[in-house]
């Protein structure tokens, strides 16, 4: 077996015990109805258990890096899949940490999806290890990535926090208006992480059953000597097209659902070359992240966030919020080391200058700034609790974004990545 | 004490108001950015066609026609009989043009230069320097100076031989030393 | 000066606005209330709080304020958000931003290039906000770090019973009967051994105790201030004359260019790339038939000008010689070369024909022909040729007249008079170098009469250079850099300092048999309160870390 396939098989292990870690601590927390043991005990023991299956999953996916490394002979952490796949492993282990410190087995039920969904997005990039091209050749390219990495991690674990804490204090019985513009907020909130179960699952399903559907673009181009060229350029699309490129035609269409030609075009101000194809990706995350919604409610039987509530029943808010605020302070100086300085070390090196205001640079400071108006604003007594954890919800959006709309919207040195 | 504190204080406000005034001052004169008209012309250094060094500060005082041209520049090569003309006219009244080249071997621009009879002189910028500093990117690009080393126009393309004559006119009735 | 009542019951003396006695801790305002003490900079009087501000007072006072220095933090944070939405001018080489945005991006290009954002972050006001967030950290740590400085090093061991009792983690319970003194003090004793083995620094005064560990975490959020300071100070420097440059040049196999605004020259004395080979990529690479740079490098020399600079002829020493890759750069003293970029730029650059007699075959010599700029006259055996024109680009004019389309030698043209033997009047000669050109204009039958006589042309590929490759380098002198990563440092420390340690304190008294404990710290309250919890145990008290703490919502 070739090291490839073996961090792939790794890979694929860690994703199945993390999913079965992830049920194991929803049964300990609400397993405690059924149980003929002391609830409390119940919870214990069922927790440890699925902290250890964590623990497993985390073994399997240290064993996929660092065969991965072996087997490709650089670090990875230089393209888009290879980079999700890392900061999922880094969100397990920042969760690891702060569940050793707290031992509460419901940071377990937020955590676990973050790192899963995390996971499940990777797999629809392109996986193959590719050849550096010289600029990634460095070796503060390993510790700048790992470490910001590692930051942006325990920012994750500080948004499950604040997340578990709002659903923990939203008062879905009151009728004030502040009640229910905070039962809003939490709800949109978790259509928002609906939406993008939704689209992952969704490419992952697609992409596994070999979709796709191809179109050409005439582009003209001046290259720097002043002369027009026109080039066919193709888009490959991985969700079935219901908008297609402006001014395209078609390659290949497979059929979906009996329709096999593009239900709309997109209009001629998207004419960048992958604005019809992620115009089309968010059409979709958007009418998914209904479906899926619409059914969960119905499930339910009322809102979201109600019916998560009773698992945190019991847990005491203000530990809620700290953990939020714990895990974030321990990040944030990784963060800073990682995302900032070492980047400038490394981009002082690659480029000749440690600052240049790119895009993605702006970004890694507009995410550093963002927490440390949150870390100035608990030192103020009104800010402790539900602002907090507000901040860290719309704190870890920032960081996303960081990750993954830098790179696929806007463009600049940076934009490694092929989807 | 009290007094010590307050000088202490208004020794960090005073530092903080001259950083500040440096942080705004880096901010709005940037040495690097090309000039624009109204701005003081930057003073260069060029080898002429004569092989002598050139300083535009030597002519200070005078009104300068600083013209961007090149052999392969139908335009440049068009307007040149007309600044010939201009030059031998005003030359007694305190006007001069220079001619930078753009990078061209000294053999091209001294046939050409010969060619045409040209007597105003002609400075070879040979490391693209001049051109980037005066952010010159069409030809022909012409800067006319005034006495008091200010650029008071600035024209991109060919120009008109009535075009040169009113700005001389023009520049020379205003603007004494 | 107002004179206020600031002396508390213990005899101390304290300033005005002082919230906590700074001897005893006794509360000064509120001293009957029961919520748990504003415990901020131990409730010592700040500069910004005393009364009657003057003008001074009052510009320190707004900076001084956390809420504005939040404030600031937040429109920093939206302006740089603003930065990003279009593409800013700094990144453009070739265009023009003022028609750049409106043609790209239509009416939205437009407004955003009116406002200023084409060049955000280089903005008079972006500037002036990152000086204002500069000025707040020096003065708000300024106006905390002084007082909180004086009151952590003058702790009192003994503090007052209100200090204790409304800390938020607080305990009271016996331990002891009213009279025994001794069994008091014994057990202040033993409390005293159980921390001290937790690392704090225990301090005891009969039946009083006070004990404090990692004081030095307290300073972390200034140091890491000051460390911000010292880079924002330098990045300021780079404004300096001298202190920064950054350009990029193109520089053609064998071209020494002069870097302007310096005395340096540098040469291309040979460029090398690497490509990837088919074996050394993925399937699905090589599907897409790509070709991937492996390594470039420049072999650069770096030359100093010591006279004649700026003209045509200067004087040059060399002084630095590097391969410059992408990762490392050639570094002179402060002066750095890095590679950027490259493009394949097939170029002459110079031939070397021979003269030869087209009727005897004789080879009378050969002369070196540089494309750039060439000399005005050459020696071949007995001929002299002088060089009258030369056309880069040649090419005829709307008259029919030799002209060049540019000055990039791509249709290289030379225009010879010739003297010697056979002719002592001069005769011109046309020559092109290549023969596609000597083909389409009709060299021979050009040069009539001379042309059936002498024949000018290279016999083979080794009589012409070409260069293959412009490698672009970006140039760069940054002065500043070596502080710029000393303030990152402090930054760093003060950070690490600051979140990775908590400032813990524990105070007790035992008064008629009665414990009066009172905990602070400055965060990870859930630690300190297992950590209290845990030496009570210890020392023979039974107590639940949630019980300890007062002030809490209940559930």
């Amino acid at each position: 077996m070739s090291f490839e396939s073996f961090s792939s098989a790794s890979l694929l292990a860690a994703f199945i015990v993390y999913n079965l870690a992830f049920l194991v601590f929803v049964l300990s927390i609400l397993g405690k109805r059924w149980s003929r043991r002391d609830p409390s005990a119940h919870t214990r023991r069922w927790g440890w258990f699925a902290f250890l299956l964590a623990a497993a999953g985390f073994v399997c996916h240290l064993l996929f890096f660092f065969t991965r490394w072996y087997g490709s002979g650089h670090i990875p952490t230089s393209n888009m899949y290879e980079f999700m796949t890392f900061l999922a492993m880094m969100i397990m282990f920042a969760f690891i940490i702060v569940y050793l410190i707290y031992r509460i087995p419901v940071i377990g039920v937020f955590a676990l999806p973050v790192a899963v969904i995390i996971i499940a997005y990777a797999s629809v990039f392109p996986s193959e290890a590719q050849p550096l091209i010289p600029a990634l050749q460095s070796y503060w390219l390993k510790i700048h990535v790992t470490t910001a990495a590692a930051g942006e991690a325990f920012f994750a674990v500080g948004f499950a926090g604040g997340l578990m804490h709002l659903l923990r204090t939203v008062e879905y019985k009151s009728d004030s208006r502040k009640a229910k513009r905070e039962q809003q907020g939490v709800e949109f909130t978790l259509f928002v992480i609906v939406m993008i179960i939704a689209f992952v699952a969704s490419t992952f399903l697609f992409h596994a059953s070999g979709y796709e559907a191809r179109f050409s673009t005439q582009i003209t181009q001046t290259d720097k000597a002043g002369n027009e060229q026109t080039v066919d350029q193709t888009t490959d699309y991985v969700l079935p097209p219901i908008v297609k490129p402006h001014g395209s035609t078609i390659v290949s269409m497979k059929p979906f659902l009996g329709i096999d030609k593009p239900l709309f075009e997109a209009p001629a101000w998207m004419n960048g070359v992958n604005a019809g194809r992620k115009l089309n990706t968010v059409i979709w995350s958007v009418i998914l992240g209904l479906v899926l919604y619409a059914v969960l409610r119905l499930v339910a039987r009322r809102r979201l966030g109600e019916a998560i509530q009773p698992i945190l029943n019991g847990m005491d808010p203000e530990d809620l919020d700290e953990i939020s605020y714990r895990a974030i302070a321990i990040g944030y100086p990784v963060f800073t080391l990682g995302a900032l300085i070492f980047a400038m070390i490394w981009a002082s090196e690659a480029w000749g200058r440690f600052w240049g205001w790119d895009p993605k640079e702006v970004w890694a400071l507009i995410t550093w700034l963002f927490y440390a108006a949150y870390l100035h604003l608990r030192l103020s007594r009104g800010w402790q609790g539900k602002p907090s954890s507000w901040m860290s919800v719309i704190g870890f959006l920032v960081v996303m974004f960081t990750l993954i709309g830098v790179n696929l919207v806007i463009a600049g040195l940076h934009s490694y990545a092929g989807v | 004490m009290g007094r010590n504190r307050k000088w202490i204080q208004t020794a960090i406000l005073l530092a903080i108001v001259i950083v500040g005034a440096v942080t705004l001052a880096g901010g709005l004169f940037k040495g690097n950015e090309p000039p624009k008209v109204g701005a003081r012309a930057p003073d260069f250094s060029l080898s002429g066609l004569d092989g002598k060094t050139h300083r535009l500060s030597d002519f200070r005082g005078k009104l300068v026609i600083l013209n961007f041209w090149g052999t392969f520049c139908p335009p440049c090569k068009a307007e040149m009989p007309d600044l010939e003309a201009a030059y031998r006219k005003w030359q007694g009244d305190d006007v001069v043009i220079l001619g930078v080249n753009l990078n061209e071997s000294h053999v091209t621009v001294s046939s050409f230069v010969d060619q045409l009879g040209i007597t105003f002189p002609i400075l070879l910028d040979s490391q693209d320097e001049i051109r980037k500093k005066y952010g010159v990117m069409n030809f022909p690009t012409t800067f006319f100076i005034g006495r008091d080393g200010v650029i008071a126009v600035k024209q991109e393309g060919q120009m008109e031989p009535g075009f040169i004559e009113q700005n001389i006119k023009n520049l020379l009735g205003k603007g004494q030393p | 000066m107002r004179i206020e009542n600031t002396k508390c019951e213990c005899g101390h003396q304290n300033y005005a606005g002082t919230v906590l006695c700074e001897s005893c801790g006794k509360p000064l305002y509120d001293d009957h209330g029961s919520e748990p003490l504003e415990m901020r900079y131990d409730g010592v009087a700040r500069r910004s709080q005393r009364g009657n501000p003057t003008w001074l007072d009052r510009i320190w006072n707004f900076f001084s304020s956390v809420k504005i220095a939040i404030y600031l933090i937040l429109i920093t944070l939206a302006a740089s958000v603003l930065g990003t939405v279009y593409p800013q001018e700094n990144t453009f080489i070739n265009l023009d931003p003022s028609t750049y945005y409106k043609q790209t991006y239509g009416t939205t290009g437009e407004i955003y290039y009116l406002l200023g954002l084409s060049h955000t972050f280089d903005s008079w006001w972006y500037r002036l906000l990152l000086f204002m967030i500069g000025t707040s950290l020096v003065i708000c740590s300024l106006d905390r770090v002084l007082p909180l400085y004086r009151a952590l090093n003058k702790q009192q061991i003994r503090k007052h019973p209100g200090f204790l009792s409304r800390q938020k983690v607080t305990l009271t319970c016996d331990i002891a009967e009213p009279g025994d003194q001794t069994s008091q003090e014994q057990w202040v004793q033993t409390m005293a051994s159980v921390l001290r083995k937790r690392h704090y620094r225990v301090h005891t005064d009969g039946t009083a105790l006070m004990a404090e560990k990692y004081r030095f975490s307290r300073w972390g959020p200034y140091i890491n201030h000051i460390g911000l300071i010292i880079f924002l100070l330098a990045a300021l420097a780079r404004s300096i004359p001298g202190w920064h440059m950054d350009q990029y040049m193109g520089f053609i196999e064998g071209q020494t260019l002069k870097i302007p605004n310096t005395p340096y020259y540098l040469k291309n004395e040979k460029f090398t790339v690497d490509f990837y080979k088919p074996e050394e990529m993925s399937d699905k690479f090589r599907q897409r038939d790509l070709i991937v740079p492996k390594m470039y490098e420049t072999q650069a020399v770096l030359y100093q000008c010591t006279s004649r600079c700026g003209t045509a002829d200067p004087v040059l020493k060399e002084v630095a010689r590097h391969p410059i890759r992408v990762n490392d750069p050639l570094n002179y003293h402060g002066f750095m070369a890095y590679q950027f970029d490259y493009k394949e730029t097939p170029r002459l650059i110079s031939v070397t024909p021979s003269l030869r007699n087209k009727q005897t075959g004789e080879v009378y010599g050969s002369i070196e022909l540089d494309m750039n700029n060439p000399q005005k006259s050459y020696q071949a055996g007995p001929y002299r040729l002088e060089l009258k024109s030369y056309f880069p680009d040649f090419g005829l004019d709307e008259h029919g007249q030799p002209m060049t389309k540019s000055n990039e030698p791509k249709a290289p043209a030379f225009i010879f008079t010739i003297t010697g033997p056979g002719m002592e009047k001069g005769q011109p000669y046309l020559y092109f170098p290549r023969m596609i050109d000597k083909d389409t204009y009709r060299q021979d039958d050009v040069n009539g009469a001379v042309g059936q006589l002498l024949d000018l042309s290279v016999g083979s590929m080794e009589g012409v250079k070409i260069a293959q490759y412009t490698s672009y380098l970006n140039i760069r002198v940054d002065k500043a850099l070596p502080y710029i990563w000393f303030g990152a440092a402090v930054s760093m420390i003060g950070l690490v300092m600051g979140f990775y340690w908590q400032h813990r304190r524990v105070w007790l008294r035992v008064d008629d048999g009665k414990l009066l404990l009172g905990a602070h710290t400055n965060k990870n309250w859930f630690g300190l309160r297992k950590e209290v919890a845990a030496a009570l145990g210890k020392a023979g008290i039974e107590a639940d870390p949630k019980t300890l703490e007062t002030g809490r919502k209940t559930l």
